[in-house]
């Protein structure tokens, strides 16, 4: 899984990233629409320079088989190229380092590498290179992705050692630049989510997974972290731990030699004193939180790009939680999503950098749904819906039926200022329409095992999904993905409703693989969502990024979290 | 003498080892699971996998086993693989241990060279303004939030008169070994260390100086004027030195401390932020080490305080 | 060098000893005339006050510490409406209202740990001194424990693996600091129970406990104040700190720690908000460290004579 398609999946970005040291800005909004001034006529590219992009928690391994956090992913990404490139704007996935074409039963998929593809030592980057990774992933006991490609054929047998090799992924002895892979069924979001993992150099990790001993694994390699080749535009070069990771220019860079010198990714703090960096020049980017715009617009050595995210914060109602059954009827939901004035929650918390959010996909995807209810915000809407539900107000001006008020806890992580303050106005809205709102706070690592592990503790939560560049919502509002303290899930409003779960299987397996087909899958899944609101769903909020002014090149938009899928083009005005 | 360090270090060794039991069981009693919190957000995690990942790190065992796990692990030297970087946990930390050192002696070398001489100057003009105007410092030293002094620093020395780096230890491109850049990025996040120290220092140095000042003036004659007082600060001085060893002790107690702050504030990549960070994300190898060690250069450095307390004032005996 | 010792034997410095005074009123008579001590107290009196009130000062501004406005976010002081003469918070929250009821919680916080502080060092160093031998190894072994922990990391990775509420972090840091107290009530226990009024005390058969708290407590608990003093300024700036690392006081409840964080997040946006929960930090730890200071002097007898 590459950076530049995106996030890997669900909560990877916002959440990982925030367990760690600082967690004062743990979303991680991404979008996808504006695009640098790109360099005037007049302006000629230079090479040289570097670019400082400051980060809030260090990255932790450099092996992107054995890691998961979008920390280290940022900097993976970069020395490790993929077979697939997402367009930022579109989600559209196109080719990079390589072509394939699909058989007709949508089974197989036969990958030409590209010739100019190759590792930074001179080495061709081929299909066992992609083999190798699959092996790797299969067999390590520290990952927590091992189960990404249990739809190849072959692959579990693999992982557990009943096999030796994995029967799917066939290269071509004669060319190795040519492979196929083949699945155990159709698998719609396998662009993205299959081939978005970088191969890596089978010469130089190949030696640690060996086939018939499956206690042999990658985990504890050496050049995990100071990996010596790269296919990307950058090598690495040094970690300071806790302070910096330094990457130099990889001058054999298939694409061409990128211009800048160097890609150093610097541990920040917390987004107050990022910003203040950013004024200092001490970074030269960084990803800057909506408080930070009004100050930072004023510098004029910064410059600030916006777009759209694509991702989402939302209150999740816990549909199946005894406590609170009545979140179970939906025009409990449905006033509780007109409840919120979600325009003045966007002026005030986010200063107005960010957009209402409807239902599952934000507006910038292509699986948006159409013609969805708006929920303007209606007081008086709210307390007919509640009434209608057989509710009456009591003398304390909260709702009550048979002596059971209409009260909830709302919990959300601490850290987090947008949804610290979310949950704040959250309270004092709904006091308004006569709900009682108990709100608490936690710190993100006890907050996530009560989330996926169902714990009963939780009645509603405020928490935010960063979506990968694929729409396949399956973890997510998947009946058989509901978090219970038997089975770990995402999906943790214990949301089932089979016409979503149909729609999302049409979209995940098919049999019609083609964006026109899932479109109309994902659209009706919207529909049914945003009439259903098992969330309030929120708001999207901008992704701005801060970069010093004299930085050219970037192309900004909502699939590309950070705005690095062009990396190689940026330059620096001297 | 010999005799006593060595006795001294194997009375440590109950001590660490109740550290080590207090800190064990905080962590493991802390609610939540390590391994859900790294691998959430993962699409494809299954349960399985987690419970997988679950059995790698040992983490079903009952409590008690667990401990002696670690235990018999540690007396060989190895404290476990951090959950999160998977790499050893002990070198880890000793990465990070110069970068807290060089702050925290360089804070205790400031406090020294300007707390003491400010406490005796502070006794020998009782009541003047000089006198005053330390105490006072001594006192508002005291009551300042230390983040919120160096957040202050930040906003004025970086941000607004652009003078001294706001945080790391080394500028984007300079060398390890750039020393000027190195002391330049050490100023700021020394001399804030220092401030509570300083005070601290100032009051007790003034306090005792004091002492030894009444004793004297009340003993000797003032007959020969200049050399009196040439001899009063001398002997004032000596006598300063008992103290300072005797506070050195609550002072590294509160470097360590303060350290950690510090370090938050500063992007300083030492021990006390990587440990703190470790306690976030239930990172238990690491919290574990991170302990261990900081523990373990405590002890060591009361020793040596209480060897130079020997050293320093005659009737100590050591017995 | 005559006329030194005349200026000394002759000039009445301040007549500390009265006829039939004791160690308390001779204390009290000294504080009296230390005028910075005695603002302090005022001033610290002061601050108590406002944040008891904080009910009734909500009232009188006309907000209450929940109230929020959208609109009205990050307000520059003004008196319109008078809830916003110390600004708006990010909510537009009353900076004022909550300031004091910030101050409710910081103090309980700091009060109430030190008290515990107190109670459990005054109980284990009065036992440890005067039982001595295998109870006090045990207690000092305790004390060495403790003490050989940099004792923030362990409240560190307690607040961030438990996250506990204003309780429970009230009770842990009371928990975790004693030993300076335990340490100095030891010190003393262990000397005074060498002396007459002791001995006398076990002559006609008093008890030890009895002993403990008729006999030797009263000795030892004036210094005990002074170092609570200290402590309880301590203890807050410890919130404060602990607030910065998103340990301390959750929010929404107010503490000076957490709105003194939370400003410097929006610092940029509105430095006023910094002001006041630092300005109250501040004055109420340096208040409690004059406090202490000036009943150390009053309390100490090595410093009569030497105030010329």
């Amino acid at each position: 899984m590459s950076p530049r398609v995106g996030t890997t999946k669900g909560f990877a970005a916002v959440l990982a990233s925030s367990m760690l040291v600082a967690m004062a800005c743990g979303q991680a909004p991404t979008g996808g629409g504006g695009a640098s001034p790109a360099a005037s006529a007049a302006e000629q590219p230079t090479p040289g320079g570097r670019v400082i992009y400051g980060s809030f928690s260090d990255i932790q391994r450099l092996n992107p088989a054995t890691s998961n956090d979008a920390t280290s992913s940022q900097v993976s990404g970069k020395i490790y190229d993929t077979l697939i490139l997402v367009d930022p704007k579109t989600s559209e996935v196109k080719p990079n380092m390589g072509q394939w074409t699909v058989s007709a039963d949508g089974l197989t998929f036969s990958w030409t590498v590209d010739a100019k593809a190759n590792w930074s030592d001179g080495k061709p980057v081929t299909g066992n290179d992609f083999l190798a990774r699959v092996k790797m992933q299969g067999r390590s006991k520290v990952t927590p992705n091992k189960s990404a490609f249990n739809d190849i054929e072959g692959y579990q047998d693999y992982t557990t050692g009943k096999a030796t090799s994995i029967s799917g992924i066939q290269v071509d002895a004669s060319n190795p630049k040519k492979f196929t892979v083949k699945f155990t069924r159709v698998f719609c979001p396998a662009l993205v989510t299959v081939f978005g993992s970088a191969p890596m150099p089978e010469h130089i990790f190949g030696k640690y997974t060996v086939d018939n001993d499956p206690s042999k694994n990658v985990d504890d390699a050496a050049e995990n972290n100071a990996p010596p080749v790269a296919s990307g535009p950058f090598k690495f070069k040094e970690w300071r731990k806790g302070d910096q990771v330094i990457l130099s220019r990889n001058d054999t860079y298939w694409k061409g030699a990128p211009l800048l010198d160097e890609y150093v990714q610097k541990v920040v703090s917390d987004s107050t004193v990022g910003a203040a960096q950013m004024k200092t020049g001490e970074l030269t980017m960084e990803l800057a939180q909506p408080g930070d715009v009004a100050d930072l617009s004023k510098a004029d050595n910064v410059k600030l790009y916006k777009w759209p995210d694509n991702g989402y914060v939302y209150i999740g109602w816990r549909t199946n939680n005894p406590n609170v059954a009545f979140l179970g009827d939906k025009r409990i939901r449905q006033a509780l999503m007109y409840g919120i004035d979600v325009d003045a929650v966007v002026k005030a918390v986010l200063f107005g950098e960010g957009t209402k959010q409807l239902a599952h996909h934000p507006p910038v995807s292509w699986a948006a749904g159409v013609g969805l209810n708006e929920y303007k915000y209606d007081k008086t809407k709210a307390e007919d819906l509640i009434k209608q539900a057989g509710y009456t107000k009591g003398a304390d001006g909260f709702y009550a039926k048979d002596g059971k008020p209409l009260a909830i806890t709302i919990v959300t992580n601490q850290g987090n200022k947008t949804r610290e303050t979310f949950l704040q106005v959250a309270v004092e809205q709904y006091k308004q329409i006569g709900v009682k709102i108990n709100p608490k706070l936690e710190a993100f690592e006890a907050l996530v095992p009560k989330l996926t592990g169902g714990s009963p503790e939780v009645e509603a939560v405020i928490i935010g999904w960063q979506l990968s560049a694929d729409p396949d919502p399956f973890t997510i509002w998947h009946s058989s993905n509901v978090a219970s303290p038997t089975k770990a899930g995402n999906n943790f409003v214990g949301y089932a409703n089979p016409d979503v779960d149909k729609a999302i299987e049409a979209g995940r397996n098919g049999p019609d693989c083609s964006q026109p087909a899932r479109q109309k899958a994902y659209q009706q899944m919207n529909k049914i969502l945003n009439d259903d609101v098992p969330y309030m769903f929120g708001f999207a909020q901008n992704r701005i990024l801060a970069t010093a002014s004299n930085i050219r090149g970037i192309e900004t938009g909502s699939f590309s979290p950070n705005a690095d899928w062009n990396i190689e083009k940026w330059w620096i005005k001297k | 003498m010999r005799a006593y360090i060595i006795r001294r270090l194997i009375y440590a060794i109950p001590t660490l080892l109740g550290v080590s039991i207090i800190v064990f069981l905080i962590t493991r009693l802390s609610p939540g699971d390590p391994v859900r919190i790294y691998t959430f957000g993962a699409l494809n995690v299954t349960e399985e996998d987690i419970q997988a990942l679950r059995e790698h790190y040992g983490l079903n065992k009952p409590l008690y086993e667990q401990y002696v796990l670690w235990l018999i692990q540690v007396l060989q030297g190895d404290f476990g693989k951090s959950l999160q970087y998977n790499r050893p946990a002990l070198p880890l930390i000793f990465d990070r241990l110069p970068a807290t050192l060089q702050l925290a002696t360089t804070a205790l070398g400031i406090q020294l060279l300007i707390g003491v001489p400010l406490g005796v100057m502070a006794a020998l003009r009782r009541g003047s303004w000089v006198d005053y105007v330390i105490r006072v410092f001594g006192v508002l030293g005291h009551a300042i939030p230390t983040f919120w002094l160096g957040l202050m620093a930040i906003i004025i020395f970086s941000v607004t008169f652009r003078v001294l780096p706001s945080q790391g230890v080394l500028t984007v491109g300079h060398d390890v070994w750039d020393v000027p850049d190195r002391l330049k990025h050490l100023i700021l996040p020394s001399i804030v260390l220092a401030v509570a120290g300083i005070a601290n220092y100032s009051r007790y140095l003034r306090t005792e100086t004091l002492d030894v000042i009444a004793q004297d003036f009340i003993r000797t004659a003032r007959a020969k004027g200049l050399r009196e007082r040439t001899v009063t600060y001398v002997h004032a001085l000596r006598n300063a030195l008992i103290p300072v060893v005797t506070a050195l002790g609550g002072v590294l107690f509160a470097l360590f401390s303060g350290a950690l702050v510090i370090e938050q504030v500063f992007t300083w990549p030492g021990v006390g932020q990587f440990t703190y960070a470790a306690a976030r994300s239930k990172d238990y190898p690491v919290i574990m080490a991170g302990v261990m060690v900081a523990s373990a250069l405590l002890v060591l450095s009361y020793l040596l305080r209480d060897i130079a307390y020997a050293f320093v004032d005659p009737r100590i005996k050591v017995k | 060098m005559a006329t030194a010792q005349t200026t000394i034997a002759t000039a009445p410095p301040i007549p500390i000893r009265r006829a039939s005074a004791g160690l308390w009123s001779n204390a009290w008579y000294r504080i009296r005339r230390d005028r910075l001590t005695v603002a302090a107290a005022l001033v610290l009196f002061l601050i108590v006050v406002l944040s008891l009130s904080a009910a009734l000062i909500s009232q009188v501004l006309g907000m209450s510490f929940e109230q929020q406005d959208l609109l009205r976010t990050y307000s520059v002081p003004t008196l319109d409406p008078p809830g916003y003469v110390l600004g708006s918070d990010e909510v537009g929250r009353s900076q004022a209202v909550r300031l004091f009821y910030g101050g409710q919680v910081s103090l309980f916080v700091g009060f109430v740990a030190a008290f515990i502080q107190l109670t459990i060092g005054v109980l284990l160093g009065l036992i440890a001194g005067y039982f001595r031998g295998k109870i006090d190894d045990v207690i000092t072994w305790f004390i060495t424990t403790l003490n050989s922990v940099p004792a923030i990391f362990l409240l560190i990775i307690f607040a961030a693996l438990f996250a506990p509420g204003a309780i429970t972090l009230t009770i842990v840091i009371g928990a975790l600091f004693w030993t300076g107290i335990t340490n100095f009530v030891r010190g003393q226990t262990f000397a005074l129970r060498e002396r007459e009024f002791v001995t006398a005390a076990r002559t006609i058969g008093a008890s030890s406990w009895r002993i403990m708290f008729k006999h030797i407590l009263p000795n030892v608990l004036p210094l005990i104040f002074v170092l609570s003093a200290i402590d309880v300024g301590a203890i807050i700036l410890l919130e404060s700190a602990l607030s910065y690392l998103g340990l301390g006081i959750i929010p929404p409840t107010p503490s000076w720690g957490n709105m003194l964080t939370n400003a410097a997040t929006y610092y940029n946006r509105a430095p006023w908000l910094v002001v006041s929960p630092g300005v109250m930090i501040f004055l109420t730890v340096l208040c409690l460290y004059l406090i202490g200071d000036g009943l150390r002097d009053a309390l100490d007898p090595r410093l009569r004579g030497s105030e010329g």
